[in-house]
C-alpha cells in the first residue's frame, strides 16, 4: 500500500508534477519497475508477474539535447523525448523495459534504448511483435508472442505467471477501467464535473502508480469531483484525437480559449482503457484479442470488407458515438509530427467528420510547449467559427 | 515541367542502361491490361506476391516505383504539393504523396496529367498491401481508399526481428503464420477474380524467381573485384526487375545478362574508373532518385560505391529443404532468409544484424568510406543510422558520411551543401587511407 497522505485531486497533482516519484519508493522497497511504451503493452502479465508497470512518457517541455546523438531527427518527437529523458538518467528507476511493435518510431526507440547507451541500461528488455493485421490467425500470432513475453518474465522474476495470477491482475485492470470510464460519465453532463486539464492530469498520474494505487486514487477522485461545488464553467465541448497527450499544456490552451476538452481518443485517454479483457481460463488469449483488435490504435490495421464508406465507419464509427454521447461541437486533431500512422489518417478522418456534421481543426505539432503556443490564434479562431 | 539539365546518373553496365525501357514496359504492360480488361492492382514492394498475383494474372503497379520515376523526371512537385494541400503532412513518404498527389490530379483532371512519366499509371481495379517494413506499407492504400473504392487487402509479412530476438525460437512460429497469410491472400484473389490458383504454375515461378535472386547475388559478389565493375548508381537501377517484376522470365534473363557482363569486365579487369583510387559502401537508405547524378560527383575524386548493404537487397543463396515443396512455404523462407539475413554473425560480432551486414561488407569489398542517405520521408530507413553508425565506429574505424535529402522531394535536397559534404568526407577518406586506411577495433 502506498505511504502518501494526500488524496483524490491533491494526490493527482504531486503524481503528476513528480511523475516517478511512486516507481522510485517502490522500488526502494524492493519492487521491481517496467517501463513500457505505448497501449498496446499487456499490463496485466506485468503485474501479475509481481512487477509494477510504469508509463514512459516525454516532456514537452523539455529541450531534446542528448537523444540526436543517437536517434535522427525525423523521428517521432514524443519518442526521441522519451530517449533524451533516459540519456539523462531520468528513467534510471526502470528495472526493465516493454516495447510492443507499434510503428517504425518505437521499432528504432527499441533497437537504441536497449543497447546499452542510456546511463543505466535496465537488466531486462523486451520486445513484443504484434501483428498489423487482425485476422483470427493473428490473434493466434500475437497469443504466441504474449506466451513468449509472460516466459521472459518468468525467466526475469525466477517466478512463474498462473493463469489465477493473470486473472486477478485481468479483473484489477478492468476495475481501472470501469473506475476511468466512470469518471468520464462525469463530463457528460454540461458543464461537466472536471475539466480537461483535470483529466489530462489524472491519466498521467494512473499509469505511474501500480493499478492498485490506481484504482484507490480514482475512486477518491470520483468522490471528491461528484461533491464538488466548484464545477468548471459551460463552455463550448470538444473531443480530442491524436497521439501521445501526456501533458496539459495543449488541453489548457485549449480550455483557456473558451472550450471545455470533454471526451478524448489519444494515447493516454479512451484509447488506452475503453475496452476491458475478457476474464476466462485462456487469459493470454483474452489479452491478445483485447490489445490487437480493440485497441483503436491506427497501427492496427483492419481489413475492407467493403467500400471506403464502410471502411471509414468500421474503422473510426466510434468516434461519432463519442461525440454524439458527449454531445460535442467540434473536434480537434491532435498529430504529432513524424507519426505516419496518425498523418495518414487524418484528412480521411478530418473529412469523415466534418462529413458527420462535426467542425475539426487539424493540427500537426511537434510535441513542444515551444510550437505549443503557435497554435493558439488557430483554436481561438476554431472555437469563434464554431461559435 | 521535366527539367532539362541532366541530373540522372551516368550508368557504366550496359545491362543496366537497359532498366528504363525495362520499367517503362512494365507500365506499358500495365496500361495494356487494362485496355483489355484484365486485372491491374496497385503494389508494393515487399509483400513477396510477385508469383502469387503473377500466377493469378494479375497485373502490377508498384505505387512506390512510380513515385521513384516521377522524381527522376523532376515532375513530382506538383503531385507533392496537391497531397500537401489534402492534409497529407509534408514528412509522410515521398513515394506516397506523390502517387496520392497523382490520384488527385488524375481524377480532377478527368485524364492523365499531359507531363505524367510513361503516360501514368493504370487506375487499380484492386488495391494490395502488407505490412513489410515500413508503416506506409499498411496504411497508403487505406488513406488512397478516398480516391479509388476498389477492393483493398492487406495482410502481415514478416518484420526484421528486433536485434535481441531469440529467432530460433520464433521462427517456426513466424513461417506458419507467413504461409497462412500468402494462403489468405490467395483467397481474397480466387473469391474476387473467381479462378483459381494454378499450384504448378505457381511453383514454377517461385523456382525460376530464385533462380533470378542467385544470379543478382552471384553477379554482385563480382564488384568485390579491383576494380569493381558495378557502381551503386547502377545498382539502384538494377533492383528494379527484382523489387518489382520478380516473377518474369525478362527479370531472370535481366540479371543473367547482368552476371555475364560483370564477368567479363572481372576478367578483362574493367572497373567503372579507369584508376579506382577509393571503394566506398552504400551502407544505408534509400537513393535520391530525384538527383541520381550526385552519385557520380564521387567518382570524380576517383571514389566508386563499390557495394550496398541496403535492404532492396541483393540476398544470399539460402537453401530449400529437401521436400518443401508447397511455393508458399519456398516463399515464406526466402522472406525469413531475407530478413535475418547475417544473423548469426550478428551473435558472434556486434549483436546487429543490419549492423553486420555493414561490418562484413566493409571487409569482404575492402571499402575506404561509407555513406548513408538519411531520407527525410522514410523513417524505416533512415532511422538508426546515426546508431548503426556509432556501432560500426566500435568495430572498425572508418570514414562515413551523412548525406541528407529524399527519395522524391526534391525541396529536401541542397546541391551545394551536398558537395561540401563530400569534398570534406572525400577529403577524410584520402587522408585515412594514407595513414593505412580503416582499422578494426579490439573489443
Amino acid at each position: 500500500m502506498s505511504t502518501k497522505k494526500s488524496k483524490g485531486l491533491a494526490r493527482v497533482q504531486e503524481l503528476y508534477e513528480n511523475r516517478g516519484s511512486r516507481a522510485k519508493e517502490l522500488r526502494a522497497q524492493g519492487k521491481k519497475i517496467i517501463g513500457y511504451l505505448c497501449c498496446l503493452a499487456p499490463l496485466e502479465i506485468m503485474t501479475a508477474a509481481n512487477l509494477v508497470p510504469i508509463r514512459i512518457l516525454g516532456s514537452v517541455k523539455e529541450p531534446i539535447t542528448r537523444a540526436d546523438a543517437h536517434l535522427e531527427t525525423i523521428a517521432c518527437p514524443y519518442v526521441r523525448s522519451c530517449l533524451d529523458i533516459a540519456l539523462k538518467g531520468r528513467y534510471d528507476y526502470i528495472d526493465g523495459l516493454v516495447v510492443p511493435h507499434t510503428c517504425d518510431n518505437t521499432y528504432a526507440l527499441y533497437a537504441i534504448w536497449a543497447s546499452g547507451i542510456v546511463p543505466i541500461t535496465p537488466s531486462y528488455h523486451h520486445y513484443i511483435d504484434g501483428p498489423h493485421m487482425t485476422f483470427p490467425t493473428s490473434i493466434e500470432y500475437f497469443d504466441v508472442e504474449l506466451g513468449r513475453f509472460k516466459k521472459s518474465l518468468e525467466e526475469f522474476t525466477g517466478k512463474r505467471i498462473t493463469n489465477q495470477s493473470l486473472n486477478k491482475a485481468i479483473k484489477l485492470y478492468n476495475q481501472n477501467r470501469a473506475l476511468l470510464r466512470e469518471l468520464y460519465g462525469l463530463r457528460r453532463q454540461d458543464p461537466p464535473l472536471l475539466t480537461g486539464i483535470e483529466m489530462t492530469k489524472i491519466l498521467v498520474a494512473c499509469r505511474v502508480i501500480p493499478v492498485e494505487e490506481s484504482n484507490e486514487l480514482i475512486g477518491e477522485v470520483i468522490k471528491e469531483v461528484k461533491n464538488r461545488r466548484d464545477v468548471p464553467t459551460k463552455k463550448t465541448r470538444l473531443l480530442v484525437y491524436g497521439g501521445e497527450i501526456d501533458d496539459i499544456a495543449l488541453i489548457e490552451l485549449i480550455e483557456e480559449s473558451g472550450a471545455n476538452v470533454v471526451v478524448d481518443d489519444h494515447c493516454l485517454g479512451v484509447r488506452s482503457f475503453w475496452h476491458d479483457v475478457q476474464v476466462n481460463t485462456n487469459p493470454i488469449h483474452s489479452l491478445s484479442v483485447r490489445y490487437l483488435e480493440n485497441v483503436a490504435c491506427p497501427r492496427t490495421y483492419k481489413q475492407r470488407e467493403q467500400g471506403y464508406k464502410r471502411d471509414m465507419d468500421n474503422r473510426f464509427g466510434y468516434l461519432l458515438e463519442f461525440a454524439k454521447e458527449y454531445d460535442v461541437k467540434g473536434v480537434i486533431l491532435y498529430i504529432i509530427r513524424y507519426c505516419d500512422t496518425f498523418e495518414l489518417d487524418a484528412p480521411g478522418v478530418r473529412e469523415y467528420l466534418q462529413k458527420a456534421g462535426y467542425p475539426v481543426l487539424h493540427i500537426e505539432d511537434d510535441y513542444s510547449v515551444t510550437t505549443i503556443g503557435q497554435l493558439k490564434t488557430r483554436v481561438q479562431a476554431f472555437l469563434e467559427m464554431i461559435g | 515541367m521535366v527539367e532539362k539539365s541532366k541530373t540522372t546518373a551516368v550508368h557504366s553496365s550496359e545491362t543496366v542502361r537497359k532498366i528504363r525501357y525495362f520499367s517503362k514496359n512494365m507500365h506499358d504492360k500495365a496500361h495494356k491490361a487494362k485496355a483489355e480488361g484484365r486485372p491491374v492492382s496497385y503494389c508494393m514492394g515487399g509483400c513477396a506476391y510477385h508469383e502469387i498475383l503473377e500466377a493469378m494474372g494479375v497485373t502490377s503497379v508498384y505505387t512506390e516505383h512510380y513515385g521513384g520515376v516521377c522524381a527522376a523526371y523532376r515532375v513530382s512537385e506538383p503531385y507533392l504539393i496537391r497531397a500537401e494541400s489534402e492534409g497529407y503532412a509534408n514528412n509522410l513518404c515521398g513515394y506516397c504523396r506523390n502517387t496520392i498527389g497523382f490520384d488527385i490530379v488524375r481524377q480532377e483532371l478527368g485524364h492523365m496529367p499531359e507531363d505524367a512519366p510513361d503516360g501514368g499509371i493504370p487506375a487499380p481495379d484492386m488495391m494490395l498491401s502488407c505490412s513489410a517494413g515500413c508503416d506506409h506499407r499498411y496504411k497508403w492504400y487505406q488513406a488512397t481508399g478516398r480516391y479509388w473504392d476498389v477492393p483493398t487487402f492487406s495482410y502481415d509479412v514478416m518484420q526484421i526481428p528486433p536485434f535481441d530476438t531469440d529467432i530460433k525460437a520464433t521462427k517456426a512460429h513466424v513461417m506458419k503464420y507467413q504461409v497462412e497469410q500468402f494462403q489468405r491472400l490467395i483467397d481474397f484473389l480466387e473469391k474476387l477474380l473467381d479462378k483459381k490458383m494454378d499450384w504448378d504454375r505457381l511453383s514454377f515461378l517461385v523456382n525460376r524467381a530464385n533462380e533470378s535472386l542467385w544470379s543478382w547475388w552471384s553477379a554482385y559478389l563480382l564488384r568485390k573485384h579491383h576494380p569493381s565493375p558495378m557502381p551503386s548508381e547502377d545498382h539502384f537501377s538494377a533492383i528494379v526487375p527484382a523489387v518489382f517484376d520478380l516473377a518474369s522470365r525478362d527479370t531472370l534473363s535481366f540479371y543473367r545478362e547482368l552476371y555475364g557482363e560483370l564477368q567479363f569486365k572481372v576478367d578483362h579487369n574493367k572497373g567503372v574508373l579507369d584508376e579506382e583510387k577509393y571503394r566506398l559502401l552504400w551502407a544505408g537508405g534509400l537513393p535520391p532518385w530525384h538527383t541520381m547524378g550526385i552519385i557520380n560527383y564521387f567518382e570524380t575524386f576517383g571514389a566508386v560505391f563499390v557495394m550496398e548493404a541496403s535492404d532492396y537487397g541483393p540476398w544470399p543463396f539460402f537453401d530449400i529443404p529437401k521436400g518443401m515443396t508447397n511455393p508458399l512455404e519456398i516463399l515464406a523462407l526466402r522472406t525469413w532468409n531475407q530478413r535475418v539475413e547475417y544473423w548469426d554473425d550478428a551473435k558472434k560480432g556486434c549483436g546487429h544484424s543490419r549492423v553486420q551486414r555493414i561490418l562484413n561488407r566493409i571487409e569482404e569489398y575492402d571499402i575506404d568510406g561509407c555513406m548513408m542517405h538519411m531520407t527525410r520521408s522514410c523513417r524505416y530507413q533512415s532511422l538508426g543510422q546515426i546508431h548503426f553508425n556509432n556501432l560500426i565506429q566500435k568495430h572498425v574505424k572508418i570514414p562515413l558520411m551523412f548525406m541528407e535529402s529524399d527519395i522524391v522531394d526534391l525541396r529536401d535536397y541542397n546541391e551545394a551543401d551536398t558537395k561540401r559534404r563530400v569534398d570534406a568526407f572525400m577529403e577524410t577518406v584520402d587522408s585515412f587511407k594514407r595513414k593505412g586506411g580503416r582499422k578494426a577495433v579490439r573489443n
